[in-house]
């Protein structure tokens, strides 16, 4: 009961930390899902330009973990070019960087996957680019990538709990703030569970849907 | 007139095709047989603008599409006056059927009034709503020749569209086709039934490693000049024949 308690009790702290995480989310998910697909498309429309270069970005960046990337982008960085950067827009672009690459990949890899003779059926029956897109490569696309995509965005919800570790005050660490205030970790952290349940198990739901309804099996048997 | 003109297709060191030149006339048919790796998908791929030849002319009635060691765009585009009928069919796995036979014909305004007769003749009407996967491979190959046909075309190629047919679809298939000839469609197809080339036929061409070794009248599968297609001729069964 405990848990409830701190959250009636704390609900202004938490909801403010909520609302932080919630904005932080907002531009990552925005910057990875609107940058992220146009990196994707042209990666896979121009493999040896952009898409060695967004290869090479995807290689280096996954070898880093999310906090490394954040310390080194808030301290080390900020040092070496003498400048002072909010944490929360450091964080925004740390976060933003990591969700461009992994949702860029994701595109591009089903976008150079996509079976060259469906679009070929498209052309020989007279439709035009425009409506090959639109018919026939857009619907089958967003099917294969929609559950992975969404998947991506709940991990970098997770991750934005990395922001506390430079002074965010999003929901992370407002919780520990709590914590030092009543020192129950068991239920402050259960409580901030609930708070992330609420968020995320929609978001899973929502792939689950999208998995049983689009993920059909449309192979030719 | 459908017409390719020293046609070559080079992929690497690999010449799939040499110096092929060939004719799909208005209201006739033309068959392609030659053996596997013989390069029949290949030159009526080419044929059908979707794999275009490496070397060599190819023109569309009074088009003309000239092919060399640089991209050729394709203008005008020639489908669907050309259209084809792949060997794997390509239907659309996220369309039914019915979507899949309409969606050319909405997008180019043309009425879909020749659905329901073709649908009937083959025996579609109770499948045209499910998806390609849940049909069976000559159902899938119904299909996809329905949608090239309500295209009306005035060329179609056909890529072995009758392999997964049973004798009594071929024989539709085969009807179909001779209604299509009446009505001025050229019609070019790879098959491997002497049969059906002899009665549908008004010119056949035998390929073999990507060149043209013999060509001439349907009467040719029965009495070859050459002695690769005599062969050829001697090993395949004249029991397909559809009457």
């Amino acid at each position: 009961m405990d848990v409830f308690r701190i959250i009636a009790q704390y609900r202004e702290g938490l909801l403010g930390g909520l609302g932080v995480t919630l904005y932080l989310c907002l531009i990552v998910w925005s910057a990875g899902l609107v940058v992220g697909s146009a990196l994707g498309l042209l990666s896979a429309r121009h493999p040896s330009s952009v898409g060695r270069g967004a290869k090479a970005s995807s290689f280096v960046i996954s070898g880093i973990p999310v906090l490394v990337l954040l310390f080194w982008l808030h301290y080390p960085v900020q040092a070496m070019l003498n400048v002072v950067i909010d944490p929360f827009v450091t964080a925004a672009f740390a976060l933003s960087i990591i969700n461009i690459i992994a949702v860029g990949d994701t595109v591009r890899d089903a976008v150079q996957r996509f079976p060259a003779e469906l679009v070929m059926a498209g052309q020989v029956c007279g439709l035009s680019n425009r409506d090959v897109v639109l018919h026939i490569q857009a619907p089958l696309l967003v099917r294969q990538i929609a559950p992975t995509i969404l998947m991506i965005q709940v991990n970098m919800l997770q991750a934005t709990l990395f922001a506390s570790l430079i002074s965010v005050d999003e929901i992370f660490r407002e919780a520990q703030r709590i914590n030092a205030a009543e020192y129950k970790p068991v239920e402050v952290y259960s409580a901030l569970a609930v708070f992330f349940l609420m968020i995320c198990l929609p978001l899973n739901g929502i792939a689950l849907v999208l998995r049983r309804r689009y993920g059909r099996d449309l192979s030719e048997r | 007139m459908l017409c390719a003109a020293n046609i070559s297709k080079t992929i690497g060191t690999n010449q799939l095709l040499s110096d092929i030149s060939l004719q799909i006339r208005p209201g006739k048919a033309t068959a392609v047989l030659g053996p596997n790796g013989a390069g029949k998908s290949t030159l009526l791929r080419a044929l059908g603008f979707v794999d275009p030849p490496t070397d060599g002319e190819l023109r569309l009635d009074d088009q003309v599409y000239r092919f060399g060691p640089t991209k050729t765009e394709l203008v005008p585009t020639p489908w669907p006056r050309v259209t084809i009928v792949f060997q794997q069919l390509f239907l659309w796995p996220h369309l039914t059927l019915r979507e899949n036979i309409l969606l050319p014909l909405r997008k180019r305004g043309d009425s879909a009034s020749g659905l329901a007769g073709l649908a009937r003749e083959f025996d579609m009407e109770r499948i045209l709503d499910r998806h390609p996967n849940e049909v069976s491979g000559g159902e899938r190959q119904r299909a996809a020749i329905i949608r090239a046909v309500l295209l009306r075309p005035s060329y179609l190629l056909l890529d072995e569209a009758t392999a997964s047919l049973d004798i009594e679809h071929s024989q539709k298939a085969f009807e179909l086709l001779l209604r299509l000839k009446e009505e001025g469609v050229g019609i070019g197809f790879v098959t491997h039934l002497l049969g059906f080339a002899q009665r549908i036929a008004d010119d056949v061409v035998f390929l073999d490693r990507g060149r043209l070794v013999e060509a001439g009248p349907p009467e040719i599968l029965l009495r070859p000049t050459t002695e690769r297609m005599q062969r050829f001729v001697s090993l395949l069964e004249f029991g397909t024949t559809i009457s």
